[in-house]
């Protein structure tokens, strides 16, 4: 059989575009209704999406009260409650929602993710993200957001554990490490797919390393189409000093379509996306991910200034500065061109259009599958449904029926001995 | 008169391991017989059968009832209070305000050994961080006022800012800024449960919690815990109606109990069941009909929320 790409829909209560739940056609109540979010997962299930996505955060993602009363963030469900609801409405799509390392212990995080994936007939997945934000470090101690080599430090012992634990590995004498001690085996039966799923976000130098040592499949954020296949070719290529295969990883980079029947109502839509953004919210929206908190002194019409290292998200504050160099934008156009997918690649267009461009990056060796991330729910969740999906099967490249019953199954991942 | 029903979902050694229909058709059993909540335990002392965690098992549960009140147990070792705050509370939005936290305050070595901490606390400490655990829980999930959502997509104003409320906690053991990442929910806190407190927990228990389970006890030792409970409640201004005693048993002698329950002054009752389907059965097919035919169940639930079931004050829709 040819190669077919792997989907996630990207499930984020209001939408992806930072001022998505303004729009007239977005769900203004999706963070407290479980209902819509039953709807969604049923969508995508329909549409044969290999998994739903939930992102997470424990805590809040805007520190200033003005700029976070005039954003939707703030409040949602607690992912892991959220796709065991969801695990029961629902009987093929995969379900994966992210936790951190930083703000958990791994045989708690190693049990609930299990028993996701019992109720769900093994249908589980973990996104390990290490947590980058001084806001949620407040609300677990006094001491501040670790420095990144620590949290990833700490991050690499936990999978460790977390795998251990789920593959029957560890040891009579337990796990006795640096930042965690564990002294039974899990008391869980094995996974119906072995093991669950284990998927990265996270792009640095040691973020890439640990992804090749222990995850299924990798979540990342790309422009263009040469930043997308550099870190394709960088990750499958870090695999074999841990004896594994190209294919064991399959790398799923972002990508926010806004897609519609025309290329004229396509842009349309965009626009009127745009056109909702308050400046200080974009500007605000991109200091946190450059972990930069005074973005707003500097002149908003100017370029991106000088910026330290972060010790947050590594992989993305490169990606913007890199952006704001290439096209020569102001803090203005920067921010106002994140707000809509926070880095991730972004297509406008029909669905030809939108099929032409994934095509152009699966098959060029940039992408195994896409993450893909409405701008607003229900309505770009159901057009890409509906309009893009039917054109990538046409073309071959998408399933258009499930073949297996478990995640592994529809990512065609090898299951663990 | 309140009806629970505990379920251990570990399943004694040799015998066959619920599966979540056996589980889910027990509890609608349990909804159809007015049952007012069905509390699920978490990790024993002893390893457990279950496939399934208490919290995760939960919010499925949900979705396929809509009465019924869930209650999960949870312990403060087992988890970070921001975290376990925003769990229940999010399980209390997506069950239409029908959760409850079951908090064991029980050290379990098994669990300490698991959890980074091979020592263990001392009983003192253990004691002082489940108090202060509890209390961050309780006030992060009203750190968002009622009416705090606007919603008003032409004003651009999602929430009112001035009802967003950090709790900036600085403690002993912890330190949280807060406010928690999910909405208020619908019954402003889900309930909070505590079973079978110690003496040195019973000021905590009768200041804090919901809903108290007192292990089974004849009738005169009965009788003295809950007054002492209720005592305790009123002494710190609350209403000791407020407070739900329902206590702990695994032998339904239908008589027996109508007699307790007079003669204790307490609220209702909690059964205890085992992880097998015989039993199950026999608990929704011969014992609940026995229970209604007393009157003791059969009512139908007052509202919608768990807070309505057991007429508590708070949030939900009484
Ligand atoms: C595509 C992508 C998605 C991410 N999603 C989340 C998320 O939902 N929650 C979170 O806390 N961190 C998320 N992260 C960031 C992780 O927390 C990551 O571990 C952080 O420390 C930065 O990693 P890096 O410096 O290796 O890129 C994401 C990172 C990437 C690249």
């Amino acid at each position: 059989m040819t190669r077919q790409m792997k989907l996630g829909a990207f499930l984020w209560a209001t939408g992806h575009h930072i001022a998505a739940w303004r729009h007239p056609k977005a769900h203004v109540t999706a963070g407290i209704d479980i209902d819509h979010y039953i709807q969604l997962a049923r969508t995508a299930e329909a549409a044969k999406f290999d998994m739903v996505f939930c992102e997470d955060a424990a805590g809040l993602r805007e520190a200033n009260v003005g700029i976070a009363s005039q954003t939707s963030r703030s409040i949602g469900f607690e992912p892991i409650s959220l796709l065991s609801a969801l695990a029961v409405q629902t009987s093929r799509i995969g379900l994966v929602s992210t936790a951190s390392t930083s703000y958990n212990e791994p045989y708690g995080l190693a049990r609930t993710f299990l028993s996701l994936d019992h109720l769900s007939g093994g249908r589980a997945g973990w996104n390990l993200v290490t947590s980058a934000s001084p806001i949620e470090a407040a609300n677990f101690g006094s001491t501040g957001l670790k420095p990144h080599a620590d949290r990833y430090e700490r991050a690499r012992e936990f999978a460790e554990v977390v795998t251990g634990l789920w593959h029957g590995k560890l040891g009579a004498s337990g796990h006795d490490g640096r930042s965690f001690s564990v002294r039974d085996p899990l008391d869980l039966p094995r996974s119906p797919q072995g093991a669950p799923v284990m998927v990265q976000a996270g792009a640095s130098d040691v973020g890439r390393d640990l992804a090749a040592r222990t995850a299924d499949v990798v979540f990342t954020a790309a422009q263009t189409f040469e930043e997308a296949k550099a870190f394709y070719d960088d990750l499958k290529g870090r695999l074999a000093a841990y004896g594994r295969e190209p294919d064991d990883i399959k790398i799923m980079p972002g990508v926010a379509p806004v897609v519609a029947e025309t290329e004229a109502e396509a842009r349309e839509k965009h626009e009127e996306l745009q056109e909702l953004i308050p400046d200080d919210v974009g500007v605000a929206l991109l200091s946190s991910y450059l972990s930069i908190s005074d973005l707003w002194r500097h002149p908003i019409d100017g370029p991106l200034p000088e910026l330290p290292e972060s010790e947050g998200m590594k992989s993305r504050q490169a990606l913007v500065i890199e952006q704001s160099r290439r096209d020569n934008l102001s803090i203005r156009q920067l921010a106002r061109h994140f707000a809509g997918a926070r880095g991730h690649w972004r297509i406008v267009g029909t669905a030809a259009h939108v099929a032409d461009e994934l095509q152009a990056r699966f098959e060029g060796g940039a992408a195994d599958g896409f993450n893909v991330m409405p701008s607003y729910f229900p309505g770009e969740l159901d057009a890409f449904a509906t309009l893009v999906v039917p054109e990538l099967q046409r073309r071959g490249l998408f399933r258009t029926e499930y073949e297996g019953r478990t995640l592994r199954d529809h990512l065609g991942l090898k299951r663990p001995v | 008169m309140h009806l629970a029903v505990s379920l251990n979902i570990a399943a004694a050694s040799g015998q066959a391991i619920l599966d979540f229909g056996q589980i889910s058709s027990f509890v609608r059993k349990a909804e159809a017989a007015g049952v007012d909540m069905v509390i699920i335990s978490d990790s024993a002392d002893k390893p457990s059968s279950s496939p399934f965690e208490a919290t995760t098992l939960l919010a499925a549960l949900a979705t396929v009832t809509n009465r019924i009140g869930l209650v999960a147990g949870a312990s403060t070792l087992a988890h970070q209070p921001y975290n376990l705050a925003r769990r229940f509370a999010s399980l209390d939005i997506i069950s239409h305000g029908r959760v409850g936290w079951n908090a064991t305050l029980r050290q379990n070595p098994r669990e300490a050994g698991n959890f980074s901490r091979p020592e263990g606390f001392s009983d003192d400490d253990f004691r002082r961080r489940a108090r202060e655990f509890i209390n961050i829980v309780r006030a992060l999930w009203i750190g968002w006022g009622r009416d705090a959502l606007l919603f008003d997509k032409a004003a651009g104003r999602f929430h009112d800012p001035d009802m967003m409320h950090p709790l900036n906690h600085v403690g002993e053991f912890f330190s949280v800024r807060g406010p928690l990442n999910v909405a208020r929910s619908p019954q402003d806190r889900p309930v909070l449960i505590i079973s079978d407190p110690a003496e040195a927990d019973l000021d905590l228990a009768s200041g804090a919690a919901d809903v108290v389970l007192i292990e089974g006890q004849p009738s005169e030792a009965l009788k003295v815990a809950v007054g002492d409970l209720k005592r305790r409640a009123a002494a710190i201004g609350r209403k000791p109606e407020t407070v739900k005693v329902l206590a702990t048993t695994s032998e339904p002698g239908i008589d027996s109990l109508q007699a307790l329950l007079e003669s204790s002054g307490c609220d209702g009752f909690n059964f205890v069941l085992p992880a097998d389907v015989p039993g199950l059965h026999s608990f929704a097919d011969r014992i609940l009909p026995e229970l209604r035919r007393h009157g003791i169940t059969g009512q139908s639930y007052r509202g919608a929320a768990l807070r309505s079931h057991l007429g508590l004050a708070g949030g939900g829709d009484q």
